[in-house]
């Protein structure tokens, strides 16, 4: 079995090919810039003909490779739809045509987000793609229709894995970004600043660790998973509340999260000020709700997540450049 | 390129020298016939001197026995850009950079004559003219349709009883259809630079990447095109559809000199099947930015991108109408020469006025041979894209432009395919256009390919709002087009004009 990996230089991307090498797969990562030192890596592009790959490369891809994971995009809730449909809607649409000229292909794995959801009202399973959701931003829309495109690959064996916030320390060591998704609320909170969450932060945060998710990604291939729809997030279901002041635990912090309806209202005003992107606002109410056998699709064994991981992640943000937005925050008080 | 404007050239505007081929040169031949000038030119600039007037008043600059909003210099139809620039600045907000991104594909503008602007209240008022007159324009083009196709049945029954009264007949009740056709194609031209200006703004207030929703929610959602090139699949020449298989804005398009010089991009793809543009289900951008907006907002963005998406159909409705008076003239006029002894081809020398005056002054036939003699040295002077006349000794130099134009997106998305050149064979792959120019006879390719890459046209060109209809990404400004060598693959961003050629 030789995997192509493609983004594979990524957070998540990394961790699979790690993942991987583990279970002894061979692996092939497909990355812009490249660089990432853990596999035979090509170099290409998702938005280009035939993925950007050199005719050698090429070659090299349709002799060997048998498994491919689809992991590349940015996680960036502040996408314009312009960069949100080039890289997750055009880069899947081109990604799917060059599967059908791979005649080895014997299972694909889209990695999808449970974020193609949107805010749904109603309890959504594994089956749901469009349930009338409404989308809070472009990354939400992009994701739904790279997903919408995958289910309608009916010619191709590839299935989707949908996961929550990703969080827990890079595999390859290097810092942890706090601008996008999740983490860019962590210089407001570890700033001290209060932060309102519906019910206080205590419903669903849906979060995994990096390394339970490439496992499931792995057992996605080796089982396979067909043309099915995975969720996995982790089991023990911490709170959106839980998972911050594990976080904010990192730098040795107590986040101040309240629950104050009131701020709703001045949110928008308040957020840039005290430098919460106006993109999370939407994330401070329960996210959606999720049927309760969703996660009995992905095959037992299912994997542990690592210890503390929330924890690893807020003390693995304070390592980089990345970083340096937290003190600024403080200051600014 | 110093050389003495030739004796067919209009009559230059005493404040007014710069014109600019514009998006006359995008989709119309390089040099038009006496005849056909005729029958674009001046009723173009009737209509925007009518326009002007209706909301300006009768200004003394928009008056006068010269042009004023367009030329034709050398054979070649020009837009007066110093002209129009200078009504972009007599609406309010509006600059004259609006304009030039809109159909200039992005000049320098010429420097403004402050002095000739109206007073701010008068800029005003005539703002909100413009608006009350958009709110007529569907009725008109309902009518003008009727009246049009009238007109098309009294040419084809004036043809089968073969009467020269009848023909004249024809000849007379087109000249106001005609004009109306481009006064309606005026009027809805100009209003989308105004809107989109709105547009561009109100975004920028209510939304993040205001401009990118625009370019997404800008789309029209029913083109005339289709309609008409299935009656010319249908009906021929006897149908609306007929004159689509002709050059659009010559109507001497089979005689010397001018059939070199047409201008046909028609391509057939009936052959294939068209290309998948979603799947059951799919949620379109426009449906996504409503529901991540409040109503209020919504509503407002939603209002203002039909405005101007309707206006852009429109705006195509009222150029086909114009298309098919041509095509009526086409066929008219050859017949009438013979009617009237002239040699053959001689009429395309003659303005239409002078044609339907032949009969009560036969000595105008007489201009022929001067105006032949006129017309064979212009066409022998390279005529460049951009005219800077403002010398005033009539010498042709080009418009030394600040900045030139680049690459653009203008309507959006990412498309990858193969390169598809104007006599290719359509492959069995996914394909990108690539032309030099395009115009609305290209439609039915559209449904087929996954991106146009043309290396003319602006934001409001014909081919990006046709692009925009069938939802096919379209990068315009692209200068190397010649040298994509065939079969290479190409991908192109709509929205950030992104190209990348992949050599086969």
């Amino acid at each position: 079995m030789s995997v192509l990996v493609i983004g594979g230089s990524g957070y998540l991307g990394a961790a699979i090919v790690s993942a991987c090498q583990r279970r002894g797969l061979d692996t092939l990562v497909l990355s812009r810039q490249g660089g990432s030192g853990l596999s035979h890596e090509v170099k290409g592009d998702v938005l280009r003909p035939g993925l950007g790959l050199s005719i050698t490369d090429a070659d090299l891809v349709r002799a060997e490779v048998t498994e491919v994971v689809l992991t590349f995009g940015s996680v960036d809730w502040g996408l314009s739809p312009a960069q949100a449909q080039a890289i997750h809607a055009s880069g899947t649409a081109n990604t799917l045509a060059f599967l059908r000229g791979l005649p080895s292909l014997r299972q694909a794995v889209h990695i999808s987000s449970l974020l193609v959801l949107g805010d749904s009202e109603q309890r959504v399973s594994n089956r749901d793609l469009f349930v009338g959701q409404r989308f809070r931003n472009w990354y939400e829309y992009g994701k739904y229709r790279a997903e919408r495109q995958v289910r309608d690959a009916s010619d191709l064996p590839i299935g989707s894995v949908r996961f929550g916030p990703i969080i827990g320390s890079d595999p390859l060591g290097r810092p942890i970004s706090v601008t996008h998704g999740l983490l860019a609320a962590l210089p407001t909170l570890v700033g001290g600043w209060p932060v309102h969450l519906d019910e206080g932060g205590e419903f669903d945060s849906w979060v995994t660790d990096v390394a339970s998710a490439a496992k499931v990604v792995v057992t996605a291939l080796t089982e396979p998973i067909g043309r099915e729809t995975w969720t996995w997030y982790d089991p023990e279901r911490p709170t959106m509340r839980q998972v911050l002041t594990d976080m904010c635990r990192g730098w040795g912090t107590v986040p101040r999260i309240i629950d104050a309806p009131s701020l709703r209202r001045v949110n928008r005003w308040l957020a840039p000020r005290i430098g919460l992107p106006a993109e999370l606002l939407p994330y401070c109410a329960p996210w959606l709700s999720l049927h309760a056998d969703v996660l009995d699709s992905v095959p037992q064994p299912w994997p542990i997540p690592d210890r503390d991981y929330a924890f690893a992640t807020g003390a693995s943000a304070r390592t980089g450049p990345a970083s340096t937005a937290a003190p600024q925050a403080r200051c600014r008080r | 390129m110093d050389q003495a404007l030739t004796s067919v050239d209009t009559d230059l505007h005493p404040h007014f020298r710069v014109f600019s081929a514009g998006n006359f040169g995008e989709v119309a031949p390089q040099r038009l016939s006496p005849m056909s000038w005729s029958l674009v030119g001046e009723p173009m600039e009737r209509g925007t001197r009518e326009l002007a007037r209706r909301l300006w008043g009768s200004a003394p600059w928009a008056t006068g026995s010269h042009f004023v909003f367009v030329g034709y210099l050398g054979c070649r139809p020009y837009h007066n850009l110093a002209a129009y620039c200078h009504l972009a600045r007599s609406i309010p907000g509006l600059e004259p950079d609006d304009v030039t991104r809109a159909y200039f594909e992005g000049i320098a503008p010429p420097p403004d004559l402050k002095a000739l602007r109206p007073p701010p209240l008068r800029r005003a008022f005539g703002a909100r003219s413009l608006l009350a007159e958009l709110a007529q324009v569907g009725d008109r083009l309902r009518c003008l349709e009727q009246r049009v196709a009238e007109l098309e049945r009294g040419v084809r029954e004036a043809q089968v009883v073969d009467s020269a009264l009848a023909r004249y007949g024809v000849l007379r009740d087109a000249e106001a259809v005609l004009d109306d056709a481009w006064a309606l194609h005026i009027l809805t031209t100009s209003a989308l630079v105004p809107l989109r200006a709105m547009q561009r703004r109100t975004y920028d207030r209510l939304i993040a990447h205001g401009d990118e929703i625009a370019h997404e929610l800008n789309r029209p959602r029913e083109l005339v095109w289709d309609r008409l090139h299935a009656a010319s699949r249908a009906q021929g020449d006897y149908g609306p559809g007929g004159f689509i298989s002709t050059s659009f804005y010559e109507v001497a398009d089979s005689l010397d000199p001018w059939a070199g010089f047409t201008v046909r991009h028609r391509r057939d793809g009936a052959t294939r099947p068209a290309r998948s543009t979603g799947s059951t289900g799919s949620i379109e951008p426009a449906e996504a930015v409503a529901s991540m907006l409040p109503k209020w907002r919504s509503r407002v963005v939603q209002a203002m991108s039909t405005t101007v998406s309707d206006t852009m159909a429109a705006r195509e409705h009222s150029k086909s109408l114009a298309m098919r008076m041509l095509h009526v003239h086409r066929l008219l006029l050859p017949s009438l020469a013979a009617d009237l002894g002239l040699s053959d081809g001689a009429w395309t020398y003659l303005l239409r006025r002078e044609m339907s005056e032949i009969p009560l002054r036969p000595e105008l036939q007489h201009r022929v041979d001067a105006r032949r003699s006129a017309c064979e040295r212009a066409l022998a002077t390279p005529m460049p894209e951009h005219l800077d006349l403002s010398d005033g000794r009539g010498d042709i130099r080009p418009w030394q432009a600040e900045h030139t134009s680049t690459q653009r997106g203008v309507a959006p998305g990412v498309g990858t395919g193969v390169a598809l050149q104007d006599h290719d064979e359509v492959p069995d792959e996914p394909i990108i256009i690539v032309c030099t120019s395009a115009d609305a006879d290209i439609a039915p390719l559209l449904p087929l390919a996954e991106g146009v890459l043309c290396e003319r046209g602006s934001e409001f060109s014909h081919i990006a709002i046709l692009s925009r209809e069938y939802s096919v990404p379209c990068v315009v400004g692209y200068r190397d087009v010649s040298q994509i060598p065939p079969g290479a693959a190409v991908s192109i961003n709509g929205t950030t004009g992104e190209v990348n050629i992949h050599a086969p």
